[in-house]
């Protein structure tokens, strides 16, 4: 034998999965004199009301920091667009600016600074600090300040060219010492041509909730259960319902305190900012009246209640009240959150305490014990698949129910939930046609149903391909006595060698349509060049040639090496019983190839299913997205078209596939096998 | 066809459809050699004239540089950053390797030695892993990478994605060669007094090396020739890898055909080395998971 032997792995003999594995670890003993139902209930409830107090101590206390946080924006900023108001009135510069910015820091709270700076002679026209010595040019340092007003005046600007309102026009800094700094655009006339910068005092630290709240919620549903336990005695499903029914009243205690806080919050919140958009009014007033400033348009205080595009919030009723109906709605709303939040929360808990009282936590613990040492080599494994392989699944077929998209992956998936919409969107549209828009029917290429039949046409032209060609060259290479067989061999088996992305980037290089060494052949034998990306067919051929030429020498190889470990005795029995070559080949050939190839065509037609590189690389789709496959299909959904939620979707249904061929495969291996 | 002996049958057909199969399929690779040493960037190898004869033609599709020069190759090297690209590929191919197969070993020794519970779900559910759709990943993957992890741009994040999808072929491959390790080898060393992880690290992996070899080749080659996550991932030029950044020279409006193949050549010479070696192993490692009997 000249060529190297194909070795047949050892592992083949005892295939995996074929015997039970001889276990080292005795089996787990029973539990001796396992805790009593009551007490396990006890426990239950305990660790259940631990974790519902403790997360929803802790979600309501950044609600409350981050509600804190959000009134001192509010306020900060009625009282930023208040002065550049005033500024505005005043003409933007000059002695009337330093006044309204003198007025404006009598009403202000003590700390509060501010800046005003005009673009025309690039100066800063006021400030409150006196030791700063306004009026006078920017100095060198302070070029940051008129870069800021710079991206102000084009955030506004662009804001009207597009009138879709994308950039803000309020510019909110947290500053390292807990103060805000903010700044807004002075227009004149419809121009921006200045700024205001206002400096607030240090923002104090929202109060925790009070944690007797708290230990109330903890204790009530202990308390509860007790009381029940002692009249129940060891009942199981006594005990269980009475364990949910105490978690439930330490979740609605806690529920009903958590949504009365964040209401009272609220209220007192848009209370202040209504009191200090009064206050700022009484002030303008004041100095419109004293400065003779120009009246009109009258001074509409709410308006200075805004986001950071300027746009009114619209809580305050135009007197600078709060309007009660949108503080009813969005208080209301504001309670929902909390109550789901705690909802989901008390969920999680339930499971806990039903998993401890019910005791299979307790068996879950003696397991993990007993055969520490195998969790132990799994551990790393395992957790490394949970978190970067089946977290990711589960979170994507989530996603397939949501109308996720570009712009607003920042919201909550439950807000965004469609149900099956997407599926029903996939599956029920039979249109393979549509009529365009000059009133001709063209083909609809982004139609599952289409792109599924490419895909199946793809899988199987391929694999048929792959395994005619790679089982003819196993066929001729297993020649004995031939000469250069090694070489041969080493040589075809170069394309699976090759990264397959590069081979099909030269692929398509190849199929170029003016440079194209493939179109060049055609020409020397006189035909004419062909644009192979510009009908589905033709680029269909180009796609399926990259693929064969990557896919055949896998085939080969297996073929081969099933070839080499047939016996040779076999076939000498076969002549001397005088069988003549071709039923050699059916009786002795074909049926030792099986066991190896039935895998290896299994393999090969997951492979191209989803062979993602090919398409993606070569065809790209061309032309108008007929010759994708599912698999690019879905990641042009996703990644061009930037539908999230449909994309998942898709992806789920070639998952479905996938799996029912998986299902319906394992089925058939098993019939033939017992045959 | 599986001739028997002393049956002779002419060899000379056989060889003529052998030279025809290796002409067809070594043609490409020789045509990305021809573009990598021509020295320009065009994807022909020969500009025909206008009214081009038949031998024009054939030297159009001659696989030979009409000049012969290496610019390609110090330039993609020199002014472009491909060497950083190449270091950057080799650090999360080198890392995903050492990773992958350290996680492999001690699941498939699990896998193979102890009964648990949780052992045939387990791995059931790596076997069923494989057939889930890259796609439906991508977007869940990225969350979690870039947005919760801040692993954006980074060599630790691709590291951690490319060891987690290459676990599930390395656990069922390294379980089916650890079954064939006789158990007598491991009762003896219990015997001596050996330690469980003596025994996994001084008896079991050497005897091993041969799957262990090839569980190594798989995580390599994942790191090496994965394209799609590191596009995804890594938007930062700087930190590209060596597949990211050939697809930069031709992809789009971007027609540097040369720098591609100078590239290609430099990146594939590794792996269809390595490949040559070790293919009998990965072979066997392929099927052997699927075949009974």
């Amino acid at each position: 034998m000249t060529a190297p032997a194909l070795q047949q792995p050892s592992s083949q003999q005892t295939p995996p999965g074929a015997e039970a594995p001889r276990a080292l670890p005795p089996p787990p003993p029973a539990p001796p004199g396992a805790p009593s139902h009551r007490l396990r209930f006890a426990v239950g409830v305990l660790v259940a009301s631990l974790v519902v107090t403790g997360l929803s101590w802790m979600l309501l206390s950044r609600a409350r920091a981050g509600a804190a946080l959000a009134l001192e924006e509010r306020k900060a900023t009625v009282a930023t667009l208040a002065l550049a108001d005033l500024v505005v009135r005043a003409g933007g510069s000059g002695d009337g600016v330093r006044q309204a910015l003198a007025a404006w820091q009598q009403q202000a709270p003590a700390g509060a600074q501010a800046k005003v700076i005009a673009f025309d002679g690039l100066s800063l026209e006021a400030a409150t600090d006196a030791g700063l010595g306004a009026p006078r040019r920017l100095q060198r340092d302070e070029k940051p300040l008129y870069d800021q007003g710079q991206r102000l005046r084009a955030a506004v600007e662009t804001n009207r060219e597009e009138s879709v309102v994308r950039k803000e026009e309020v510019e909110i800094a947290a500053q390292p010492d807990g103060s805000l700094l903010l700044a807004a655009p002075v227009e004149l006339d419809g121009q921006v041509r200045g700024m205001v910068e206002v400096r607030t005092p240090r923002v104090v630290v929202a109060p925790s909730p009070s944690s007797g709240s708290a230990g109330l919620a903890l204790l009530l549903p202990l308390v509860a259960f007790f009381a029940l336990a002692l009249v129940l005695g060891e009942r199981r499903v006594g005990l269980a319902l009475a364990a949910t029914f105490a978690l439930a009243l330490g979740v609605g205690f806690y529920a009903w305190h958590s949504v009365s806080v964040v209401v009272e919050d609220r209220r007192a919140a848009s209370e202040e900012v209504a009191d200090s958009v009064r206050t700022q009014a009484e002030t303008a007033r004041e100095l419109i009246s004293r400065l003779g400033l120009p009246a009109d348009p009258p001074v509409v205080a709410s308006s200075w209640d805004a986001d950071a595009f300027r746009k009114p919030r619209g809580w305050l009723t135009a007197a600078g009240q709060v309007d009660a109906g949108v503080l009813a709605g969005r208080l209301a709303q504001a309670s929902g959150d909390v109550v789901r939040a705690l909802v989901a929360v008390a969920l999680l808990a339930l499971l806990l305490l039903q998993a401890i009282g019910l005791g299979s936590v307790g068996a879950l613990g003696r397991t993990l014990v007993t055969h520490r040492r195998a969790y132990a080599y799994v551990a790393p494994a395992l957790v490394g698949m949970l978190v970067l392989v089946f977290f990711p699944f589960f979170y994507g077929i989530t996603l397939s129910f949501t109308d996720s998209n570009l712009l607003n992956t920042s919201r909550p998936l439950t807000e965004l939930w469609v149900g099956l919409k997407n599926y029903v969107d996939i599956l029920s549209d039979f249109d393979l046609s549509r009529t365009s828009a000059d009133g001709a029917r063209v083909a609809n290429y982004t139609n599952f149903y289409w792109t599924l039949g490419v895909t199946v046409v793809w899988t199987v032209t391929n694999v048929v391909i792959g395994v005619s060609v790679g089982l003819l060259l196993a066929l001729v290479l297993n020649t004995r006595g031939l000469a250069l067989r090694p070489v041969y061999r080493v040589l075809l088996i170069l394309p699976w060698a090759m990264p397959n992305y590069i081979t099909s980037l030269i692929w398509r290089g190849m199929f170029h349509q003016q440079f194209g060494v493939v179109n060049h052949v055609l020409a020397l034998f006189g035909g004419e060049p062909v644009s192979w990306f510009e009908t589905p067919f033709t680029s269909f051929l180009t796609a399926l040639t990259t693929n064969g030429w990557l896919s055949f020498p896998f085939m080969m190889v297996v073929s081969l090496g099933a070839l080499q470990s047939i016996p040779v005795e076999l076939y000498e029995a076969a002549r001397v019983d005088g069988a003549s070559r071709w039923q050699q080949f059916r009786a002795i050939t074909l049926p030792s190839l099986k066991p190896a190839l039935v895998p290896a065509v299994i393999l090969s037609v997951v492979w191209t299913f989803n062979q993602f590189n090919v398409i993606y690389l070569v065809t790209a789709g061309e032309p108008g997205g007929s010759t994708e496959i599912l698999i690019t299909q879905s990641y042009k959904f996703a990644f061009e078209k930037y539908r999230y939620g449909y994309a998942a979707a898709y992806s789920t249904v070639i998952f479905g596939i996938l799996l029912v061929y998986g299902v319906f495969q394992n089925r058939v291996t098993k019939a033939t096998e017992a045959v | 066809m599986s001739a028997a002996p002393g049956e002779r049958i002419p060899h000379w057909p056989l060889h003529v459809l052998l030279v025809v199969a290796v002409v067809l399929t070594i043609y490409p690779i020789l045509w990305v050699v021809t573009i990598a040493f021509s020295g320009n960037q065009s994807l022909a190898i020969s500009t025909l004239p206008e009214d081009p004869t038949f031998w024009d033609r054939l030297r159009a599709i001659t696989p030979w540089p009409q000049t012969f020069s290496v610019s390609n190759f110090t330039s993609v090297m020199t002014e472009q950053p491909f060497g950083r690209w190449i270091l950057n590929s080799a650090i999360v191919s080198l890392a995903t390797t050492v990773v992958g197969v350290f996680l492999a070993c001690t699941a498939g020794y699990a896998f193979s030695r102890f009964n648990f519970p949780g052992r045939r779900t387990g791995m059931m559910a790596f076997l069923v892993s494989q057939m889930f759709p890259g796609t439906l990943m991508l977007i869940p993957l990225y969350i979690i990478l870039v947005q919760w992890l801040g692993l954006g741009s980074s060599h630790i994040g691709l590291v951690l994605v490319y060891a987690t999808t290459a676990i599930p072929f390395c656990v069922w491959m390294l379980k089916g060669y650890f079954d064939t390790i006789p158990k007598d080898l491991e009762e003896a060393a219990l015997l001596d007094g050996a330690s469980s992880g003596q025994i996994f690290w001084r008896i079991i992996l050497p005897l091993a090396r041969p799957a262990v070899a090839v569980t190594a080749l798989f995580s390599f080659m994942t790191g090496w020739n994965e394209f799609i996550l590191a596009a995804t991932f890594m938007d930062q030029e700087l930190m590209y890898t060596a597949p990211v950044g050939l697809r930069f020279f031709v992809g789009g409006y971007s027609q540097q055909w040369g720098y591609f193949a100078a590239g290609s050549i430099i990146v594939s010479i590794p792996v269809v080395a390595l490949f040559l070696f070790l293919q009998k192993y990965l072979v066997s490692g392929l099927t052997a998971g699927s075949v009974k009997g």
